[in-house]
């Protein structure tokens, strides 16, 4: 009996030493690193996070946000359309259509929208040219616009491949039973598809949340200036100046934020085993 | 059977080679282009001169980090006592120089090879307020200026100042990429602060650091966030260029090698000109160091001479990558076509080279620079 536990747990010691060594300890030793400072253990770190950085840590959150509640819009959007789209059709496109942003890398994403949505570039271009919109009112996106436009392209499949899974599994009764009394489809989807699903819902964008929070390559693509994200302010410490000190400081205010939302995920996930 | 073979192969081939026959190892900092440049253009040029001896090249990475990768690596030679190290040529930033040299690393050799006298630019005797001489020999020298399109403005301003005048009657058409996005940017704040900061720009690239000089921009970072209020913020140097090439921005802060790489393969329009502004935007050069315990020093020395010599700098630096040469560029031009001088040298001549190409501040207060930027421009 003992012999079967020790081998249990011989079985999962590689595993568990990988996450201590390449995964625990460098996490603790970067949170001990936002406390040393030149001066000792201290929060002079944290001072100076807050002094030049405070804008940007508002804007990340602002922006992920954002971008994830445009996710939700669209992943319930599509998730409805695969589960009570009537044109089987353009059901199979969708199907077949959404997911291809979930296998293009960050970087790509933030690559292609870079000149897709300059002032000049091809988003622009079709405007002007199919009269929509005149040259002189053309607008360059490559802000804060564009990091929530290339977070909603990327994260919105993934949502949606989750919440179209959890509503396809739901009792097409409760459906069929609304559409019987005469709901419309739209109004099916926000009063009984969706709160079956919410629990998946939330748990989908609590995700994109914390993988956005952790995208370097778009604002650095798209928009390094200020404001920025907290990721590329994280870089340029290091990069510019050598300084882990205040790196490990944002990194540390970075890691409250996603793990206050990983906090929210957990609850959830124990509330939806339960 | 196979297995026999290739020993024997192998020990035919150490056996042909001839007794003097060395490897010279020659590690650099920055991108895959300067690894492709040994590798492919100097190594054969230097093998050809020199049979039998060959030459390997170890790239450790771009920008700084490449640099404080060469100097880590010594440390560890020199802590470890060893008596030949296995860095033969090293190139390397110049603000790495300084930290090598008191460490005790480097040889001077710069009087002891044929092309010694043929530098001439300050920035190879001190390096970021850190004397050099004798230790380095400049590989190039690159440079940032102001590209613009002569279509929207056909006469560019000069200065600083005219810069700035310019910007603020024309909004959005002035594009640079701040400070996070890439050193074109960066050298354009610094070349503000050179210009408008209240200090001695003296000082802030040759040193001594001084904490009370960082105390005299407020004004300056003061008008440079209303410039930047009214400039476009590009991403990149790439970007600055691309939104150039798309007629975006009128003018814009790009390194000159950069610039005319990419003209040269047809992403940017080729009416696009170059400008020097007054009092001096940075660039940097490149280094050719020698460590002092170099297994192959005799050897690394003929091959920093090849490399700087007039023909290479000529086909190789300025011809192939558009730098600027490390030794002076009245002995490269008689090596060179007309076509290729004219086109490094006409929109910004040597005598505005030589006047407006400045250092970049030294590291103390290119950081301090750098953090009063995020702290009042930025924000």
């Amino acid at each position: 009996m003992v012999s079967k536990k020790m081998l249990g747990l011989l079985l999962v010691l590689p595993a568990l030493v990988m996450i201590g060594v390449f995964f625990i300890l460098p996490l603790i030793a970067s949170v001990i690193g936002a406390f040393e400072t030149p001066e000792g253990a201290g929060l002079s770190n944290f001072v100076k996070a807050r002094e030049l950085y405070s804008e940007d840590i508002l804007f990340s959150v602002l922006i992920v946000t954002l971008a994830s509640l445009l996710i939700g819009f669209f992943a319930i959007a599509i998730g409805g359309y695969l589960t009570l789209g009537e044109n089987p059709r353009a059901v199979a496109i969708l199907r077949w259509l959404y997911r291809w942003p979930l296998f293009i890398p960050f970087i790509v994403v933030g690559q292609t929208l870079r000149t897709f949505l300059a002032r000049n570039g091809l988003m622009n271009n079709m405007l002007v040219g199919s009269g929509l919109i005149t040259p002189d009112q053309a607008l360059s996106f490559l802000d804060w616009r564009g990091i929530v436009i290339a977070f909603v392209w990327k994260q919105t499949p993934f949502v949606a491949l989750l919440v179209a899974g959890a509503m396809a599994s739901i009792d097409r009764g409760t459906i069929e039973a609304a559409r019987n009394l005469g709901a419309s489809r739209p109004r099916i989807l926000i009063e009984i598809v969706v709160p079956q699903v919410l629990v998946t819902l939330t748990v989908g964008l609590i995700l994109s949340f914390v993988t956005m929070m952790s995208v370097l390559s778009v604002p650095l693509m798209i928009n390094a200036q200020s404001p920025t994200m907290i990721t590329a302010d994280i870089a340029f410490r290091i990069n510019a100046y050598g300084d882990y000190g205040v790196a490990n400081a944002l990194g540390f205010i970075s890691l409250i934020i996603t793990s206050t939302v990983a906090w929210l995920y957990l609850k959830l996930s124990v509330k939806e085993r339960s | 059977m196979k297995h026999a073979v290739l020993p024997a192969l192998l020990a035919l081939g150490l056996a042909a080679a001839p007794v003097t026959a060395a490897e010279l190892t020659v590690v650099t900092a920055g991108d895959q282009n300067m690894v492709d440049y040994v590798n492919n253009y100097l190594a054969p040029l230097f093998e050809k001169q020199n049979p039998g001896d060959t030459v390997r090249a170890v790239g450790t990475g771009p920008g700084d980090a490449g640099s404080q990768k060469i100097i880590e690596r010594f440390a560890a030679q020199a802590k470890a006592g060893s008596a030949a190290w296995d860095t033969d040529v090293a190139v390397a930033h110049e603000k790495f120089i300084g930290p090598m040299i008191k460490e005790g690393y480097l040889e001077s050799y710069r009087d002891k090879i044929p092309t010694g006298k043929m530098v001439t630019r300050g920035n190879a005797d001190m390096a970021l307020g850190s004397p050099v001489k004798g230790y380095v020999m400049p590989m190039f020298n690159s440079q940032t200026a102001i590209a613009y399109n002569p279509a929207l403005l056909p006469n560019p301003p000069k200065t600083y100042e005219e810069i700035a005048a310019w910007a603020k009657a024309n909004p959005r058409q002035f594009g640079y990429n701040g400070i996070k996005g890439g050193a074109s940017g960066v050298s354009f704040v610094m070349g503000w602060i050179y210009a408008f900061g209240e200090g001695d720009a003296q000082k802030l690239m040759n040193g001594p650091f001084d904490e009370a000089e960082t105390k005299k921009w407020d004004k300056a970072f003061q008008s440079l966030k209303e410039f930047t209020a009214n400039a476009t913020l590009t991403p990149g140097n790439a970007g600055t260029l691309d939104m150039l090439s798309r007629g975006e921005i009128a003018m814009g802060p790009v390194w000159v090698d950069m610039f005319y790489s990419w003209q040269a393969d047809g992403r940017l329009p080729p009416e696009l000109k170059l400008f020097l502004p007054a009092p001096g935007m940075p660039g940097q050069p490149m280094h050719y160091v020698i460590p002092e315990k170099a297994a192959n020093r005799d050897l690394a020395e003929k091959f920093v001479a090849l490399a700087t010599s007039p023909e290479v700098q000529a086909d190789g630096i300025v011809k192939r990558f558009n730098w600027y040469p490390g030794i002076d560029a009245e002995f490269v031009k008689p090596k060179l076509d007309e076509a290729t001088w004219n086109k490094l040298f006409i929109d910004i001549p040597p005598e505005d080279l030589a006047k407006y190409g400045k250092p970049f501040p030294i590291s103390p207060y290119n950081n301090a620079i750098l953090e009063a930027y995020e702290r009042q421009a930025a924000q």
